[in-house]
């Protein structure tokens, strides 16, 4: 008895199984430490050696050793078993445990089976469109082993149970859709382990000397933006992210003990609101990006009274939103205690500051004429824009205003906000992101992190908060065009990239931004799709709400049609083949359904040759003899007897019956 | 009791595929059963706890590759049933055996279809037979080995075909009648001689019969040869296997009697008539059977040989299906 088990548990088949294996793992060693993933890679070698050199094979009670050894190792890593992480780690060495021990071929299914289970694994690290691609010919590679198991012979090409596995999944696919659009989603997590956030780059809350300039370094995207209209200009690009009040004469921060208390604020337009939407990566902070000042919160998130939006919980998947927002605005009022503490003021403020401050006072007869004092300081004495600033330890703003004098976007603000509160107008810290680099393909703007910037707001009489940029007056480079990264050694003043530099520069821009544009729909549409576009689009069948008995429906009847329509393409594949006498004996049925005699499905030759010859008697004999021809041919195994086949064909030929 | 009547009437709901004409047999779409293997079932466990591990993390890709496979999973049912659609089955012969041997049920599949097939498996009786894989518009010849224990006609009332390609993930079967037995003869008893006279008739090759009175020499060893006749001194010499030969009974035809047999009960009897047969064979006499009620006159020869033991192998068999 031949069993199809022969080729399957050879050395070559549980190799290609093992290298599967380590292919789905693969991504992982950017998600665990090194000492894992090294340790992973030792277990992959081990087995796959083992299956060549005997002395390599692993006994029952050395692979339970090995067991406990790494439960132990990922324990001492973890300080625990359970969780996203250490769960990952567990899950790799498992599976490279368990092809150690395939002796069935029931092992095969589990080892593959475990495999998948790793691939979704990857998703809760990275969403990306080139990892899923990645993981999506793993799966298939995966399956196409078991495509392998249950057929008896190899496969004579190593790429044939690929094709035909890829075919499968690509017939899957269509179902795979239906039940991700309508499928609900939970937003609430069925069970919580202890967060773990991965350290992320982006904004802090706390604005120290160097954190900023710290930020420059990455070109990770923040988030992309989508104008409705026509965008602003690059240097109006201003993306609000939070505002801090508070100040210790070092950095900046909002003390979370002093709320400011609610109150409405008055708001008047002056032109019209800009309409935009904003698909943010994660950045593990609680915070939503906007521009200038945003008109309303997103759904899960809430606008303070100091406009900032900040989300129900932290943002730890990419999530998109729509927003209006207004650049030019002026507004009412400002209490007496928002007025206070954006006046309150740290205890190293140095007389040097107070006579700078006096000096601007004395020239100007209104707030507003400070403020451009201010800027025409900054502007005239020798300030540099530089990018590696020497290191001002003790009272920052003071080293930076009187000895350095070079600084980044995050020393300008702070100085300036903290010389505006010496001069009695009450200003604030902004932080967020200037800029953005246009992507003309999507038609949209990407920002990344050297785009992060700080700025601030000071309070003008009729006016309300008006954004002041001391950088701009310092370096309006800084917000017309990009930094660039490759900067020159300490204390090198900052270069701007402008655009359009080379031919190369531009191929290369174009084709960063293909690829961009690329990920930014597969974030939008896959990695993006919430249950707000679940019900935007449920709405157009007027359906709205999960418990509603027609989302069901609506699900299983798509559900149904797609299945239909995919099986039907299956089914069509494997159609009968038709001997060529059974073609001919077709056409013979056929002229005879011309002319009224159509044969039941049930009736035989023979049956339907005598009904035939019954009702029309004067083609009774042709008829018998077309029928004898095909019986002998078809059933007294004569089909490859030529001459009778052609002998048949002209009789089915020459039969010309008339109605009458 | 109750149970008994339920898988009785699922006996009569399942569809059997009758055969065409001429012993034929294609499968049907409508007599194709399907369901989950036991991996089917494990992976579809799985992938409801990746459902709900995407679920608690949110991730939107993980319900994604999460449809995906159960895409895979839903798509293969099509496949597994498509992969049995259209099947013919055409059953071949099964050489007799003797009880206790197996039998070997040979079956040709053929697959009159544009697509090949893989991993094709018949089984009978709950035995296992062989798996293929088809070629488009080719046929394999397929195997049931199926143990027999009785003697008299084995039927095989139906063959299952199933597979389980392309995943392993489902398992579609289908029921064919196809009318399908062997003829199984009678254990041949351990040793005995005919209780008979035999018939000593002159022959011109002079005394080459085969007796146990005067030793006549050696020749090589044969299947069925008692230890008794062996040459052990021979052996001993490394001069391979012998067996004293034994002449001068001259007998070179016998006559099996049913009736000569009355003291053993009639399995015992069928299987001492067997073995006398066989030796008849060997010994190279001619003999003629006597049964109740039938008669085969003296020959020799393999057709002989096969019409006398399909006697014994049949006896008590036309009377049942005649009643």
């Amino acid at each position: 008895m031949k069993q199809p088990v022969d080729f399957t548990l050879t050395p070559g088949f549980i190799t290609k199984l093992s290298l599967m294996m380590g292919m789905a793992l693969l991504p992982h060693v950017a998600n665990v430490p090194i000492n894992i993933s090294l340790y992973l890679l030792l277990l992959l070698a081990w087995r796959i050696l083992g299956l060549y050199i005997d002395k390599l094979q692993p006994g029952r009670l050395l692979l339970f050793a090995v067991t406990l050894i790494s439960i132990f190792i990922v324990y001492s890593q973890y300080q625990t078993l359970l969780g996203r992480d250490a769960g990952v780690a567990l899950l790799g060495m498992m599976l490279l445990l368990k092809v150690n021990e395939i002796r069935k071929r029931r092992d095969i299914y589990v080892s593959v089976f475990i495999s998948y289970f790793v691939v979704i694994t990857q998703f809760l690290f990275s969403q990306s469109a080139v990892l899923s691609l990645y993981l999506f010919s793993v799966v298939i590679g995966l399956t196409s082993l078991l495509m392998e198991i249950n057929r008896v012979t190899p496969s004579s090409k190593v790429y044939r149970p690929l094709i035909a596995t890829f075919k499968i999944t690509l017939q899957a696919l269509p179902v795979a859709m239906v039940l991700f659009i309508v499928f609900p989603r939970i937003t609430q997590p069925l069970w919580n382990f202890s967060s773990e956030a991965s350290a992320r780059t982006g904004l802090d809350d706390r604005v120290t000397p160097g954190a900023i300039s710290d930020l420059i370094e990455s070109s990770e995207v923040a988030f992309r933006v989508q104008f409705q209209q026509p965008p602003p200009e690059k240097k109006q690009l201003y993306w609000r992210g939070l505002v801090l009040w508070d100040s210790d004469g070092f950095s900046w921060y909002t003390d979370e003990k002093r709320p400011l208390g609610r109150e409405t604020i008055k708001l008047w337009m002056i032109d019209n609101p800009i309409k935009y939407e904003i698909f943010l990566e994660p950045h593990d902070e609680r915070w939503l990006f906007a521009l200038d000042i945003p008109l309303e919160a997103p759904p899960r998130s809430r606008l303070t009274h100091d406009f900032q939006l900040l989300y129900n919980d932290r943002v730890t998947k990419p999530i998109s939103y729509s927003l209006h927002s207004l650049s030019r605005y002026s507004m009412n009022r400002i209490s007496p205690g928002q007025r206070r503490r954006a006046l309150d003021l740290a205890e190293n403020i140095t007389q040097r500051q107070r006579n700078l401050v006096a000096q601007w006072k004395a020239a100007s007869n209104s707030d507003r004429e400070v403020v451009e004092q201010a800027l025409r300081y900054f502007n005239t004495e020798l300030f540099i824009y530089t990018l590696s600033p020497p290191r001002y330890q003790t009272n920052p703003v003071e080293e930076f205003l009187f000895e350095g004098m070079a600084g980044f976007c995050e020393h300008y603000a702070t100085s300036f906000t903290q010389l505006m509160r010496i001069a009695g107008i009450p200003s604030r810290l902004v932080l967020g992101y200037q800029g953005g680099e246009y992507n003309a393909l999507g038609d949209y703007f990407i920002i990344r992190q050297y785009h992060a910037h700080a700025w601030s707001e000071v309070w003008l009489e009729g006016q309300g908060w008006v954004r002041i940029d001391p950088t701009a007056a310092v370096a309006p480079e800084r917000v017309e065009y990009s930094l660039r990264r490759d900067f020159a050694g300490q204390g090198a003043p900052a270069m701007f990239e402008i655009d359009g530099g080379g031919a190369l520069d531009s191929v290369l821009r174009h084709f960063t931004h293909a690829l961009d544009n690329a990920n930014i729909q597969w974030r939008r549409w896959i990695v993006g799709y919430s249950r707000e576009h679940q019900f935007t689009l449920m709405r157009n069948f007027g359906v709205d709400s999960y418990t509603s008995m027609q989302w069901s429906f609506i699900t299983l009847g798509i559900l149904a049609i797609v299945l239909l329509l995919v099986g039907l393409t299956i089914i069509r594949q494997g159609r009968l083949l038709l001997s060529p006498a059974q073609r001919v004996y077709q056409r013979f049925c056929n002229k005879l359904s011309s002319i009224g005699i159509s044969r039941r499905s049930y009736e035989g030759p023979l049956d339907f040759a005598q009904r035939a010859a019954r009702n029309r008697p004067d083609l009774a004999s042709q008829i018998s003899a077309i029928a004898d021809l095909y019986i002998e041919l078809r059933y007294a195994s004569q089909e490859n007897d030529r001459r009778q086949q052609r002998l048949f064909a002209r009789r089915v030929r020459q039969f010309r019956p008339r109605a009458r | 009791m109750a149970a008994f009547a339920l898988t009785n009437r699922l006996q009569q709901l399942r569809r059997r595929a009758k055969p065409e004409s001429r012993g034929k047999l294609r499968v049907a779409p409508r007599s194709i059963y399907i369901l989950p293997t036991r991996q089917g079932m494990l992976l579809a466990l799985l992938l409801l706890l990746m459902l709900a591990g995407s679920i608690n993390y949110g991730s939107n890709l993980g319900h994604l590759m999460t449809f995906l496979l159960g895409g895979i999973w839903l798509i293969t049912i099509l496949h597994t049933w498509r992969n049995l659609l259209g099947l013919t089955i055409q059953p071949g012969e099964a050489a007799s055996v003797f009880a206790g041997q197996t039998a070997d049920f040979t079956l040709r599949v053929v697959n009159n279809s544009k697509t090949n097939r893989y991993g094709i498996a018949l089984s009978a009786m709950r035995q296992p037979g062989g798996t293929v894989d088809i070629a488009a518009d080719c046929g394999a010849e397929l195997h049931i080995p199926v143990n027999t224990q009785h003697r008299g006609i084995l039927p095989i009332p139906e063959i299952t075909i199933h597979t389980t390609f392309p995943f392993g993930l489902f398992r579609a079967w289908s029921y064919a009648q196809l009318d399908l037995s062997c003829l199984v003869y009678p254990k041949p008893a351990a040793q005995g001689e005919p209780p008979t006279k035999a018939i000593y008739n002159h022959s011109d090759s002079g005394d080459r019969g085969v007796g146990a009175d005067d030793f006549i020499g050696l020749r090589s060893y044969r299947l069925g040869d008692s230890p008794r006749q062996i040459d052990w001194k021979a052996h001993a010499r490394e001069r391979g296997l012998m067996s004293k030969q034994f002449g001068g009974d001259r007998s070179d035809q016998v006559s099996l009697d049913w009736e000569l047999l009355k003291e053993y009960e009639t399995e015992q009897r069928l299987s001492l008539l067997c073995r006398f047969i066989l030796q008849a064979e060997e010994r190279e006499q001619s003999y003629s059977l006597r049964m109740p009620g039938e008669k085969i006159a003296t020959g020799s020869g393999p057709l002989h040989q096969q019409r006398c033991l399909s006697l014994l192998a049949r006896y008590g068999y036309d009377d049942e299906t005649a009643g």
